[in-house]
């Protein structure tokens, strides 16, 4: 026994040190790229600092205890859970529908398959500067349809007012994310045994029946990722938002990642915005983790 | 997000190195670093004066760069306390935080001594007005090189193919816009998506024109109840009169300061308000023919207590950092830039005025001619201070000129908007109160 186990101990230590060898590159790297100025930034946020100088005042809480209080910030949290709740549902429906429709082998399937991504592969700068031609008042696309269509009072200021402001953003939100959730999607229903969906049509089960009770359970560990993606997607929401409204008109479409650039390189407090940055980690840290825990229970565990 | 992370993690970075390790020399012994913002006027003026100053000192070697994104490069530069020796930061660096946290130096002991060329002494070659934009506490950290003259403009062969004359008055304007209208042409467009054109083009000439040039330096002096004075008020009126009898173009909200200047200028819109600059803005879009820039001063309200030649002018200033190492040279190649003949060939060569005096007897083109005309004939010269005084103060009454174009509040509350956001830069303990300055 006592011999057997030496050896055995002597090699589980030279296997630790060789996994470490691999590891250890990659996390000093980590470190010292990622925690390192993130402990920095947390440092960062309990000074007043202007940003333009190594000159800083220590204030303990106090961006902390202003943020807590900071009706603009909760109005920016709002839109950023806006997007969330209602362009995540959206985003997610259609992208089951579609990537539904395209797991056949038609041609039809084979070129939307092919078209799915497009969007996604477009720089987010082009983006938003392709959907602000498309809402231009004056010769965008869009208001020009409605106008053709006799639609005119339908023709609106769809960036410049505040009530439409925001859903208009919200729709290329949409309208971006949708390829990557539709392309993780598809992968998830590859994974699906054809044998599964057969024999639940043999049991004569219908189109949405199978989709409730097979495919959807089945492609649970996969809606998973797609859910924690859209956290991230919608709470760090910056270079859309910024290049179409800038936040505007009247803070309707603010978000708190363009609160935190206004806070930090318009109105040189950048202690507030570092204070911003955490929380904004915070907040999608703890969202995501909700996210994992809420459908951590895999349904078709315990059904066999 | 990434760019945002990114911008954040570099100046934080910075930050944490700041202690350590101080400027580095890069180069050689007296190696000069001029960082400058490469806008419309490009950077190669600059750099052609750099080879003169250099052939003009030997020994010294001028190295310019520029971006047109450069404060994002300069302010880690500053945190790490290794700037370049001579600034030109451009729109997107907060200057007064500089000069609050002593990153740049006051520069009356050079501006008290000889002039490029030797005629007096450097201060007095200076638009005074534009001088004391750079003022705290009453001395010069910041210098003025180009300037920019701020008011309306219109297409001259539009205005003459109608019979339109540019209106001087209210009341001239009220009946210039039902004519516009009346010709199926959107008399006023604005680059809604940056409240500050209106705030600046609207609001502050009315409020002037309406209470005196007094009541918009109290407003910037935040004088308590200046932004919901009577003056200021009727100025919001007005605006809210523009946009409810249509005379404002339908959609303009939304637009950007692009796309509301090629509103303008496709004729869709007869009138902007903008700044000297948007000619070289709008260079490449412009019509070959059948279009002219012209610029007139926004009109004025018909019995108002304000001065009628009141011109507002704005600047992107330079400076020196505290923590250059060329001091010297640094100030020495300025003052070659802001010499006279150097003044008038960059007035020649970039179509813009200069802040020096008599740079104005170079050659113009047309569409700077009666901005330069107004400059020489005004009275009072002003400019929109409070936005980089009180950034926060700036933000808000551009939210609420967003609100008050969009008919979401009255004029009423917009100035209460103001005055808030005012009461809350009087109560802020982090930032030097200021006053408009005049003689």
């Amino acid at each position: 026994m006592v011999r057997a186990e030496a050896p055995v101990r002597a090699r589980g230590v030279q296997r630790a040190a060789f996994i470490a060898a691999f590891l250890l590159p990659a996390v000093a790297l980590y470190a010292v790229f990622v925690l390192w100025p993130l402990a920095q930034a947390f440092v960062l946020s309990l000074y007043r600092w202007r940003g333009v100088s190594p000159e800083r005042t220590f204030i303990g809480f106090g961006n902390y205890a202003q943020l807590a209080s900071d009706p603009i910030f909760a109005r920016a949290l709002a839109h950023n859970l806006a997007l969330l709740l209602v362009g995540g549902a959206v985003i997610v429906c259609i992208a089951i529908g579609v990537s539904h429709a395209i797991h056949t082998e038609g041609r039809a399937a084979r070129a939307l398959r092919a078209v799915y991504l497009f969007p996604q592969v477009i720089s987010m700068v082009v983006v938003a500067v392709l959907w602000s031609f498309v809402y231009n008042p004056s010769f965008g696309v869009l208001n020009g349809s409605l106008r053709a269509a006799g639609l005119e009072g339908w023709a609106l200021d769809w960036l410049g007012s505040p009530s439409t402001a925001l859903p208009a953003v919200g729709v290329v939100f949409v309208w971006h994310a949708l390829g990557f959730h539709i392309m993780l999607l598809s992968a998830g229903l590859r994974t699906i045994p054809v044998e599964v969906s057969e024999a639940a049509a043999l049991d004569g089960a219908s189109g949405l029946r199978r989709l409730g009770s097979v495919t959807l359970p089945m492609l649970w560990p996969v809606l998973r990722v797609s859910m924690v993606y859209l956290v991230i997607g919608a709470l760090n929401t910056f270079a859309l938002v910024y290049l179409m409204t800038v936040g505007g008109p009247d803070r309707s479409t603010e978000v708190m990642l363009t609160y935190l650039y206004e806070q930090g390189f318009k109105h040189s407090e950048f202690g507030y915005a570092t204070a911003l940055a955490v929380a904004n980690f915070g907040i999608v840290m703890l969202l995501s983790g909700v996210v994992m825990a809420a459908m951590r229970r895999d349904p078709t565990e315990g059904r066999a | 997000m990434r760019w945002v992370s990114l911008l954040l993690v570099v100046v934080v970075v910075a930050a944490g190195c700041s202690q350590g390790r101080n400027a580095t020399s890069r180069g050689g012994a007296s190696e000069l670093e001029v960082a400058v913002f490469k806008g419309g006027y490009g950077i190669d003026f600059f750099e052609t004066a750099a080879r003169e100053y250099e052939a003009a000192h030997p020994g010294v070697r001028i190295k310019v760069w520029g971006s047109p994104r450069v404060w994002e490069q300069l302010r880690p530069r500053f945190v790490a306390g290794s700037p370049p020796d001579l600034c030109y930061p451009g729109w997107g660096l907060d200057h007064w935080s500089l000069v609050y946290d002593k990153q740049v130096i006051p520069l009356d002991e050079y501006l008290d001594g000889p002039a490029e060329g030797g005629h007096g002494t450097w201060r007095d070659a200076f638009e005074p007005a534009l001088l004391r934009l750079g003022q705290h506490e009453g001395r010069s950290y910041m210098l003025p090189h180009f300037y920019s003259i701020n008011g309306w403009w219109f297409n001259r062969y539009l205005f003459e193919k109608h019979g339109w004359k540019a209106p001087r008055t209210w009341s001239e304007l009220i009946e210039l816009c039902e004519r516009i209208k009346a010709a199926g042409i959107a008399p006023i467009t604005f680059q809604g998506k940056y409240p500050a054109y209106a705030v600046g083009g609207f609001l502050l000439p009315w409020a002037a024109s309406a209470g005196g040039q007094k009541a918009v330096d109290d407003a910037q002096s935040l004088v308590p109840g200046a932004w919901k004075s009577p003056a200021m008020l009727d100025a919001a009126r007005r605006i809210k009169e523009l946009r409810d009898r249509g005379f404002l173009q339908a959609g303009a909200n939304g637009m950007s300061h692009t796309e509301a200047q090629m509103e303008f200028v496709q004729g869709r819109a007869a009138m902007i308000p903008c700044g000297t600059w948007l000619h070289s803005e709008m260079r490449n879009q412009l019509p070959p023919t059948g279009f002219e820039l012209r610029f007139f001063l926004p009109p004025v309200i018909d019995g108002g207590k304000g001065d009628a030649t009141a011109v507002s002018i704005g600047i992107e200033p330079w400076m020196v950092p505290a923590k250059g190492k060329q001091r010297e040279h640094a100030i020495g190649y300025f003052r070659y830039l802001t010499s006279l003949p150097k003044a008038k060939e960059f007035v020649e060569q970039k179509g813009t005025l200069m802040s020096i005096e008599g740079s104005d007897q170079a050659k113009l083109p047309p569409h700077l001619v009666g901005a330069a005309d107004a400059f020489r004939r005004a009275q009072t010269v002003w400019s929109v201070e409070y936005v980089q005084w009180y950034p926060k103060l700036g933000t808000a009454t551009q939210n609420a000129m967003a609100a008050l174009m969009n008919g979401t509040i009255t004029p009423e509350v917009f100035c209460q908007r103001c005055e808030d956001a005012a009461e809350q830069a009087r109560n802020d303990a982090t930032l030097p109160k200021r006053r408009v300055a005049r003689d």
